[in-house]
């Protein structure tokens, strides 16, 4: 008994290792880099935090089912471009994309660009689930195109000046608090919180763990891959709006690598490659790992040629832990035996 | 226990002494004396869980048994492992050959020593030219330039035998080699072999189907609950003495009072998919079990997962519970009052990653749901825990993964999962495969109970038995077609004249 | 009958990409004159040289049945490295100077260093080989940033320029020259070498045995880690001479060379016929999928389609190879479920067959 209460404690000290780390690793800067305790630098790790993490929920979602999502980036960048080909005149400054001329309203743009998300990841996973196409390749291949079709529109140019009533997700603040950072941390809460309690959450992990057994419980796990796209989508266009009302300006190629910031900060979570495992909150924490170390090497004024090597150097540690978890097996509890049995009595 | 006395002037070219091997929970092999002669072809039977595949695995190196040796000519080993294994000329066909499909015949036979040109080049003419010489030799005729995913089945099993001999097998393992063979292609199969045989190769032929191994070995060894029951030569020996000895006579046996009740709960009439079964129809009464059987390709599979919705059903009506059954897909099974038990546990029955409590709800998370999407937690919890507590189930808490349980525990949290449905129906495919003997009583319990609170349960199984211990009914297919019906009570009910019935088809072809 | 159509098919279907490439030739052409220039066929190739022997890389790695998404960026460093030893200190360089065959020996092991690198984490460690290579993709970029302080290195020697933007030989036209470059002639060798190594050498065999199936391949005592890391191997090699082509085409190297190739290469190697499932494809196919590729690209800029939709093109082009490749996989399941079933006992018997 008091053994299987050790394991439990071994176990949830694995389960949490990762904010351990982000604890160890936050002492670490904030004693040795003067200012990164300081508030607006805090912010700063957060307002990074915040569209790589509206990202990574979406990552791990699909990462749940046991699939990738390259595409998201691709997406954020097309919903930036096509809102403002929506809301800007025609030729503001010289040198500038055109807009289209329409100036729709800002609250009609928005629903326009989610929606848009919402079709264009739910077209990615019927490509995937119904004429089963690789995901891998499907994802990266619609990242190419939307970046391209957002190409097309811009035509190549920055695009500036994105309205007020646009802007209010990205760049407003509320009591001196970005307002991108509080609904960031709401959709964590929220989303961790639902796939913790919900029949939705149940499924994508048992679809992700062994999609027969899924089925044969009564799941049904191309539609259940297919939403998980379809949430991709949705996250990535707004990710995309946030990312633009922070900027309010935005260039086709908007976003890029950002994919695989995403893989990262899930994998490093505790998230699975081949699905089942994980939780949005422990991708949470690859999140705020990867946007303080982005921060610490910023303000340590390290080259930042050296942030994408460093970058990559984290997800292989990432993906070398997750390959020894599944080489470790741990120990099958068994009945005892009928004649240790009776030798107890 | 007559082994050893056989030699003869034969030599053996494989000989097992006092080989046991335990898993935790099940003694699957206890002290077993085995031996091979040169060029003969040396039948395992046994039902299924008897220890064969325990024992080929030990044969194969890929197992190391607790205790006892194997001796492969003139060398003694306590394990091997699997490429001494190979070393020594020991080679084992599957069921499903692992073969490379996108490549040729010939290049599957000569894989990794293809000829070569002067020049160190793959020589393609020679390669195609050697292959249909090396079959030539074995009197196979293929065409040796097709691609192996555009070969048979049984082409395909017989491309693997010659591929072993090519590897310099001395004795090769044939594990079910006929389960999808039509008869023809069996006759073929058999006479290779046997022409293979009489130049000196040796086998282990392994099979469910009693007539065939009459037909082309010289011994037999039966094999029960992981011991020898006997070595006999084919001439000294018929079928059902060999049933006899295949089920035993000693062994305890679950017995139950019948909980049969008059009201009709399923009615299947004329249910067909071309292929696979035909004509199939049966009325099931509360509480009653009803067992099916038959050989390995029967269509009794296929049946079960049709009617569960795993696979297309084909056409036929259902009535379940004086409602047409329409559902076409498990979670429509489940709401129309039919629950399915799978056969392979860890592909269909368990999502191993995930927690006991999570595998027992997930077919009534719909029911369980507060708030839309929002499941109810503390009822969930005490719905798990009811059940733990009354399927007995061992696990540290409702919480651990459930591939760490012991196989028994496993099925208890599938048959759990069922349970929690409230089924009408129960479809149960090999219920006790792979539990220990503990297990099994146990879940013969939870069977039972079922039935007496009016649950009509279906038990697909080739443990004959068991059928006969717990079912009310047992019915016979053979080909696709329900050929026999035997009622408890009556006295035909016996292993044998069920054995019989089950080999019967084959017979008659 | 049935047997000869679906024969047919499988002609069709592995040489679809050559019907693909001789169409869009003749459609080009016919649309513009300039295409139809010798100059420009013969330099269709000499502009995609770089990238060929990337696909020539990939193709290796998935007819294993993995992948290696790192190759760019292992062009773009082997040729910042090369770039960097052989320009002057004024010229971006470190000064150095060396002779181009030090530099070229120089970037070969750097290629080469990395294919172990990849093969090692992949065989030894384990882990997935999609995610390893993109993160080695990351780790060589920055690498790339790091060593060349962001800048370009220009002028070498013309020696080492030579096989990525020489020409072979001239003749003279009404107007110019025709001019044949080096690098087109030598992507067709080593796309001939490359075919006569997965055709017709022991290795090429044991490369399509172990994608097509690992275990069946792992019983034939083929030593599957093994041939995985010589892949590696080759491919790190290819990145290599990739960037010695690059950088000698342009007579540069800055970080960026290279980046954003990896979408072409595996576009023209799924094109080209080489299944992401491993085992299937042969190089010849691998060539007509970079020769398409080049078309395309080349085509439909001359026909002045805007960049942005020939970006946007080589996305659906990608989608559409990928839909083939699953078109093909599910076809070939289909087929061999036929036959389980005419060959079975409980299957459709003989009786039923002949009834219908």
């Amino acid at each position: 008994m008091n053994k299987g209460q050790n394991r439990d404690w071994v176990k949830t000290f694995l389960d949490n290792f990762i904010w351990f780390i982000l604890a160890i690793l936050f002492t670490y800067f904030a004693v040795n880099i003067p200012n990164f305790t300081s508030k607006t630098n805090l912010i700063n790790v957060l307002l990074h935090a915040s569209v790589l993490g509206v990202l990574t929920i979406g990552q791990t979602i699909v990462l749940l089912t046991g699939n990738f999502d390259l595409s998201a980036e691709g997406m954020v960048s097309l919903s930036t471009i096509f809102a403002m080909w929506l809301m800007i005149t025609p030729g503001t400054v010289t040198g500038t994309a055109q807009g289209s001329g329409l100036m729709m309203d800002p609250y009609l743009v928005i629903p326009i660009i989610l929606v848009l998300g919402t079709v264009v990841g739910y077209l990615i996973g019927i490509m995937i689930t119904r004429l089963n196409m690789n995901g891998f390749i499907v994802t990266l291949a619609a990242q190419l195109v939307l970046r391209g079709v957002a190409m097309i529109i811009s035509n190549g140019q920055i695009m500036t000046g994105s309205p007020k009533a646009f802007n209010w997700l990205g760049g407003a603040k509320v009591y001196g608090f970005p307002v991108s950072v509080i609904v960031t941390l709401l959709l964590y809460v929220g989303v961790n919180y639902l796939l913790n309690q919900s029949k939705f959450g149940r499924e994508l992990r048992a679809v992700g763990a062994n999609p027969d057994a899924a089925r044969a419980s009564g799941f049904n796990p191309k539609r259940t891959i297919t939403m998980a796209y379809t949430i991709g989508g949705f996250l990535a266009a707004f990710a995309g709006w946030m990312l633009l009302g922070r900027l309010e300006t935005t260039v086709s190629s908007l976003g890029e690598g950002m994919t695989l910031e995403t893989v990262a900060a899930s994998v490093i979570g505790g998230v699975s490659l081949k699905g089942g495992i994980g939780s949005v909150g422990g991708a949470f924490a690859g999140v705020l790992l990867l946007s303080m170390i982005d921060n610490a090497l910023n303000l340590m004024s390290v080259d930042s040629f050296w942030v994408e090597s460093v970058r990559g150097f984290i997800i292989l540690v990432a993906l070398l832990i997750e390959a020894q978890k599944f080489r470790y097996k741990p120990k099958v509890v068994h009945e005892k035996e009928p004649a240790v049995a009776s030798d107890c009595k | 226990m007559n082994t050893t006395e056989k030699v003869m002037e034969k030599t053996p070219i494989l000989s097992v002494e006092g080989v046991s091997k335990a898993f935790p929970g099940v003694q699957a092999l206890t002290s077993v004396d085995f031996c091979v002669m040169e060029g003969e072809i040396h039948g395992l039977v046994g039902k299924n869980g008897a220890g064969k595949s325990t024992l080929m695995a030990i044969l194969m190196g890929i197992l190391e048994p607790n205790e006892g040796t194997i001796i492969v000519g003139d060398q003694q080993f306590h394990a091997m492992s699997p490429k001494e294994a190979i070393e020594k000329g020991i080679a084992y066909v599957p069921q499903h050959v692992a073969m490379m499909d996108s490549l040729t015949v010939a290049e599957n036979i000569l894989a990794g020593e293809l000829p070569k040109t002067k020049m160190g080049l793959v020589d393609w003419k020679r390669v195609n030219s050697e292959a249909m010489e090396r079959l030539g030799r074995l009197g196979l005729e293929m065409d040796v330039t097709k691609k192996v995913e555009g070969l048979g089945v049984a082409e395909q099993t017989m491309l693997a035998i010659a591929k072993a001999l090519f590897g310099n097998a001395k004795l090769i393992i044939l594990d079910e080699p006929t389960a999808s063979l039509s008869r023809k292609d069996i006759n073929r199969l058999f006479s290779f072999v046997k022409s293979l045989k009489d130049k000196g190769g040796s086998f282990i032929y392994i099979s469910h189907h009693l007539e065939e191994v009459f037909e082309i070995c010289d011994r037999v060894t039966v094999l029960r609950d992981g011991h020898i029951v006997g070595t006999a030569e084919v001439a000294q020996i018929d079928v059902p003495k060999l049933i006899v000895m295949m089920v035993g006579e000693d062994v305890e046996d679950y017995t139950r009072e019948s909980t049969c009740q008059d009201e009709v709960v399923m009615e299947l009439n004329g249910l067909e998919r071309r292929g696979f079964y035909e004509d199939i129809s049966l009325k099931l009464r509360k509480g009653e079990i009803v067992g099916l059987t038959g050989l390995q390709g029967c269509g009794v599979e296929q049946l079960g997962k049709g009617l569960f919705g795993l696979e297309p059903r084909g056409i036929g009506e259902i009535v379940i519970d004086n409602e047409e059954f329409t559902a076409d897909k498990p979670i429509d099974s489940f709401n129309q009052g039919l629950a399915y038990l799978p056969q392979d546990r860890y592909r269909y029955g368990l999502v191993g990653l995930r927690s006991v409590r999570e595998n027992v709800t997930y077919p009534i998370l719909n029911k369980l749901i507060r708030l839309v999407n929002l499941i109810n937690r503390r009822e969930e919890k005490v719905i798990v825990d009811k059940f733990i507590s009354e399927l007995d189930i061992k696990t540290p808490s409702q919480e651990q993964p459930a591939r760490l349980l012991s196989g028994g525990n496993q099925q208890k949290v599938v048959f759990a999962k069922l349970a929690s449905t409230k089924p009408s129906v129960l479809v149960l495919h090999e219920p006790t495969q792979g539990v220990d003997v503990r297990a099994k009583m146990d879940i013969f319990r939870i069977i039972d109970d079922m039935a007496a609170q009016g649950v009509a349960v279906i038990i697909i199984s080739t443990e004959i038995r068991e059928l006969i211990g717990v079912c009310d009914r047992i019915m016979v297919m053979n080909d696709g077609r329900m050929t026999d019906e035997f009622k408890k009570g009556e006295k035909d009910m016996t292993p044998e004249k069920i054995l019989a019935a089950i080999e019967g088809g084959k017979n008659n072809e | 009958m049935k047997k000869n159509t679906s024969k047919l098919l499988d002609v069709i279907f592995e040489n679809l990409i050559w019907l693909l490439v001789a169409a869009s030739l003749i459609i080009f052409s016919s649309l513009s004159s300039s295409f139809r220039a010798p100059n420009n066929m013969a330099g269709l190739l000499y502009r995609s040289a770089a990238l060929g022997l990337l696909v020539l890389g990939q193709s290796f790695t998935m007819i294993t049945g993995n992948f290696d998404l790192s190759s760019e960026s292992g062009l773009g460093l082997t040729a910042m490295v090369a770039a960097l030893a052989l320009a002057s200190a004024d010229n971006g360089g470190l000064g150095w100077e060396v002779s181009p065959f030090v530099a070229i020996v120089l970037m070969i092991g750097v290629g080469l260093l990395i294919g172990l690198i990849n093969g090692f984490l992949i065989t030894r460690l384990k882990m997935n080989n999609l995610i390893v290579t993109i993160a080695m993709q990351m780790i060589l970029r920055g690498m790339v940033y790091i060593i060349s302080p962001g800048s370009t290195a220009s002028f070498f020697p013309k020696a080492f320029d030579w096989l990525g933007g020489g020409t072979l030989f001239k003749i003279p036209l009404e107007k110019g020259f025709f001019s044949f470059p080096v690098a087109t002639l030598f992507v067709i060798i080593v796309f001939i070498i490359a075919h006569i190594i997965t055709r017709y050498t022991q290795f090429g065999r044991n490369m399509y045995a172990v994608g097509s199936n690992l275990t069946a391949a792992k019983d034939a005592g083929i030593d599957s880690d093994r041939i995985v890391r010589i892949v590696y191997l080759i491919d790190g090699f290819c990145m290599a001479l990739a960037g010695w082509l690059a950088a000698g085409r342009i007579d540069s190297a800055t970080p960026r060379t290279g980046a954003g190739l990896t979408f072409p290469v595996q576009a023209a190697a799924v094109i080209g016929g080489i299944s992401m499932a491993g085992g299937r494809g042969n190089m010849i196919g691998a060539l007509g999928g970079l020769m398409l590729w080049s078309i395309l690209d080349n085509g439909l800029s001359i026909i002045r389609v805007s960049p942005f939709w020939i970006e946007t093109s080589r996305g659906l082009i990608l989608l559409f190879a990928v839909f083939l490749d699953a078109v093909k996989v599910r076809q070939m399941h289909q087929r061999s479920l036929i036959d389980i079933l005419m060959q079975s006992t409980i299957g459709l018997k003989d009786k039923t067959i002949v009834k219908k």
